[in-house]
């Protein structure tokens, strides 16, 4: 009411200077929110616990324990801009790691054969989950429930429950054991997939698709893309990332459980929905869904150095996700209703 | 309460009237970042009246439509109801103040009946906080009747026509008692049939009292319907006219701020006999296409009138291949055309402009650079025979299009979101032809763009069947077959005529369409 009464003269340039004024500031808020949280975390460990924290061991520990799931994530970052979700990623993830111990030890496959075996079934496995939503029409939640819970009978019945050891572990182990330039192999094989994913998903033709049927499948159809096929391969990316990290999880314990990769499913999500908060306007992407892993990682670090209590971690990544997403989603209709 | 202002035009309006307007607008502005959008606009909408609202795309009516919705807040300004000024602050505040806007996505519930969505936030009749459906039912009967609807209660308004839903969406209007209805572009999708019986109930509503706000581009029925009109002009007000007092020729000139040309008609040389691009035979798909045969002739401009239902875009959809024929062949330069989607008829050269403009042609969300090279992304390699893409190339096509098409944007960054109705189309235009199809076909391509766009893209057209490439286009609007070589006329779902572009009149076409004009060529 009281806008109403205010003489117009006065109210009109007032307004006008401060949603100008708002609106950068309620951006800035939106697309650099999640990255400053990460920041500051970092600065206020550096300040507390320079001797811990702060060390260039720490950091590439830092780095080593994000590798894994930020794999499965930034596969997962595919069906997710297509506009489709994947719920089957940490079944899949345990899938990768028994059938690569499996292999290895039951079947004596040379490692590079069974991680390429492993590559190729989880592939496949994304193919039937990609052709059961995009042929059959069922609901890609639905869908890959279901296909994920077949995955997890599998296991067990590859298995018989119990996790497979490996003999002769070492060379498998090496693999994520060993490092070069006194950092770690999984960190590379992070870098190098990000690197391969980013131009995939931003510099291909392919990429713009799948971007195009997350924005508007309609139109990306009638702009003669293959929506099908897109959505279907990246069922095939999400799986075969997902399978990628199980392999990196049976090398790091020397053996295959059945529900080892499991737990990833959530921290997937998590990465990526804090990812879509990052730099992007509510939109999924690589450097966002590896951003997201990261933060989780250096905050659970921060934690175990401080020695608290193993649910705090649970309760900050809960809580970083509803924040960053939450400030993300305020500060973007802030911005817009400003604009 | 009203003071007794009189505009310099003002003067000769009142007579035979009743005194004072129902609903009176005064200085209203509204800006959006730095972009002024309405700067103190002044308007007076009387009960019993048509009041008509035009002006080129981003004038500043949607801008002042919504904040008498409710859905904008004006930075300043006042509305006075019946004398009484009042607050807007929330769509319903509107409706309880007995506003109703009915927008051109009407806000409907696809797989709820017509009843239900009618009975929608109807407060008439709660008892015991439960919906008596009797009381509800007999008044949305009464009131689809006063309409003179032609479909049941009990219909699920996904199996309606899209006149058919703008009667539900107005219905529900009435049945709120409604003061004033604003409506947006009501017959943008609507054939020439569909649109007397608007215009019918659109003059009876007037006749029973409420004030009707009816916001078009199509010049000849905001003449023929409205009483008032008032123009905008780049969120100003430009003039208010008396219906009676102007011709088209002027509202166009006081809508553009220039002198324009009427559409140019093109002298079509039906002597040369131009070979066939592509020939449909018997082309089948029930229930819209019933038996299609035509040519499309190498470089000319084939229209297609139709009334809506005459199963004009589900045939463009056939020919694109988003829709498969059930029977009838296709052939293009004398090779069988059977595409199986639309990235078959692309690779073979054959492009459709679709109809939806925001649902089936953008990605909102993306850059204009994003959405002009959607449909040819290939054509931005880094290098050939490496699958990379290079976003230069991409900005440096969507620069190129934004200059050879006069693109209105601030940057090829830009969000398509953020341009006007016919920017948005250029870029849609432009996303095709960047394919560069031998056959084009645009479906109504300039539903919601303003005038000066519009003589644009004509000239687009134009330009591009001047270089050989065959264009079909659907549309509405019969006026705009005077840029075509060939017209032809689809009714239930076959060709009934093809005429040559002299002959294609209005009147002859719309003859046609009703199945009973003498046979044109």
């Amino acid at each position: 009411m009281s806008e109403v009464t205010t003489p117009p003269q006065i109210a009109g340039p007032g307004h006008v200077e401060a949603s100008g004024r708002d609106l950068n500031w309620w951006r800035v808020v939106g697309r650099y929110g999640a990255i400053l949280v990460l920041l500051s975390i970092i600065v206020v460990f550096t300040v507390l616990e320079p001797s811990t924290f702060a060390t260039k061991d720490n950091a590439i520990n830092i780095l080593n324990q994000s590798a894994l799931v930020a794999i499965v994530a930034m596969g997962l970052t595919f069906p997710l801009v297509a506009g489709e979700f994947d719920l089957s990623v940490g079944y899949q993830a345990s899938f990768g790691g028994v059938l690569a111990a499996g292999l290895i030890q039951k079947s004596g496959f040379p490692i590079p054969a069974a991680i390429g075996t492993v590559l190729v079934v989880t592939g496949l496995v994304g193919l039937i989950t990609g052709l059961i939503v995009t042929r059959i029409g069922v609901n890609a939640l639905i869908a890959t429930l279901g296909v994920g819970t077949i995955v997890l009978g599998v296991n067990y019945a590859y298995t018989g429950g119990l996790p497979v050891q490996i003999d002769d572990p070492e060379g498998f182990i090496k693999l994520t054991f060993n490092s070069l330039f006194g950092i770690p192999y999984p960190v590379y094989v992070m870098l190098i997939l990000a690197a391969l994913l980013w131009v995939v998903l931003n510099r291909t033709s392919f990429g713009q698709s799948v971007q195009a049927v997350g924005g508007n499948a309609e139109a990306a159809r009638l702009s003669g893309i293959r929506v099908d096929r897109v959505r279907v391969l990246t069922f095939m990316i999400a799986a075969s990332c997902a399978g990628l990290t199980g392999v990196l999880l049976a090398s790091r314990t020397g053996s295959g459980a059945v529900d080892g990769g499991d737990s990833y499913l959530l921290s997937a999500f998590a990465a990526t929905f804090f990812g879509s908060a990052v730099l992007r306007d509510g939109q999924f992407h690589i450097v966002g869904t590896l951003i997201g892993v990261v933060t989780v990682a250096v905050g659970f670090n921060a934690m175990a150095i401080l020695g608290l209590d193993t649910y705090y971690q649970y309760l900050f990544q809960g809580t970083l996700l509803i924040f960053a997403v939450g400030v993300g989603t305020v500060a973007r209709r802030q911005a817009a209703a400003r604009a | 309460m009203t003071p007794p202002v009189r505009t310099e035009e003002g003067g000769g309006h009142f007579g035979g009237r009743p005194p004072g307007a129902l609903l009176s607008v005064r200085g209203l502005s509204k800006h959006y970042g730095g972009i002024q959008a309405l700067d103190g606009v002044s308007l007076e909408i009387h009960a019993g009246q048509v009041h008509a609202l035009v002006g080129a795309n981003g004038a500043g009516k949607s801008t002042l439509v919504r904040i008498l919705a409710g859905v904008e807040t004006a930075d300043e300004g006042e509305v006075s109801l019946g004398g009484r000024r009042v607050s807007i602050s929330a769509p319903q505040d509107a409706t309880k103040l007995g506003l109703s806007f009915i927008h051109q996505e009407l806000n409907l519930v696809p797989k709820f009946t017509v009843l239900q969505n009618m009975a929608l936030n109807y407060e008439g009749s709660r008892r015991l906080g439960l919906v008596d459906w009797r009381p509800v039912a007999a008044r949305a009967g009464d009131v689809l009747a006063q309409l003179g609807a032609d479909f049941p209660l009990d219909r699920e308004v996904a199996d309606l026509s899209v006149s058919q839903r703008w009667t539900v969406s107005l219905g529900r209007s009435l049945m709120r008692d409604a003061r004033m209805v604003a409506m947006d572009e009501p017959t943008a999708s609507f054939a020439a049939d569909e649109a007397e019986r608007l215009f019918a109930i659109v003059r009876d509503l007037a006749a029973r009292g409420v004030a009707v706000l009816y916001i078009s581009h199509r010049l000849d029925e905001v003449l023929d319907l409205s009483q008032d009109i008032t123009v905008l002009r780049n969120g100003q007000l430009a003039d208010r006219h008396r219906a009676s007092d102007v011709d088209r020729q002027t509202l166009t000139r006081s809508i553009v701020g220039r002198e324009v040309a009427e559409i140019e008609r093109h002298e079509g040389s039906p002597d040369t006999v131009r070979d066939a691009l592509m020939r449909i035979e018997g082309l089948v798909r029930e229930p819209s296409v019933r038996g299609v045969t035509l040519d499309v002739r190498r470089g000319e401009i084939l229209g297609i009138a139709g009334l809506v239902g005459a199963g004009r875009t589900e045939l463009a959809r056939l020919v694109f291949g988003a829709e498969r024929a059930a029977s009838g062949t296709m052939t293009l330069d004398g090779r069988r055309f059977e595409p199986k989607g639309p990235h078959e008829a692309i690779a073979r050269g054959v492009a459709l402009v679709p109809e939806e403009r925001r649902s089936q042609g953008l990605l909102l969300k993306e850059s204009l650079a994003f959405n002009v090279s959607l449909a040819s992304s290939g054509q931005n390699r880094w290098r050939r025979g490496l699958p990379f893409l290079s976003a230069g190339k991409a900005r440096a096509v969507a620069r190129e299009m934004v200059e050879r098409f006069a693109i209105k944007a601030h940057s090829v960054e830009a969000d398509v979101e953020s341009l006007s109705g016919g920017n948005q189309q250029k870029v849609v235009v432009s996303k095709y032809l960047r394919c560069q199809p031998r056959l084009l076909i645009l479906d109504e391509p300039t539903v919601g763009v303003d005038v000066g766009a519009r003589a644009e893209l004509y000239e687009i057209i134009r330009a591009r069947a001047d270089a050989g490439t065959s264009v079909v286009m659907i549309s509405s609007d019969f006026e705009e077959f005077a840029i075509c070589d060939r017209v032809a006329v689809m009714r239930e779902g076959r060709i009934e005529t093809v005429v040559d572009g002299p002959h294609a009149t209005k009147d002859t076409l719309t003859s046609l369409c009703y199945g009973t004009g003498a046979a044109g060529s």
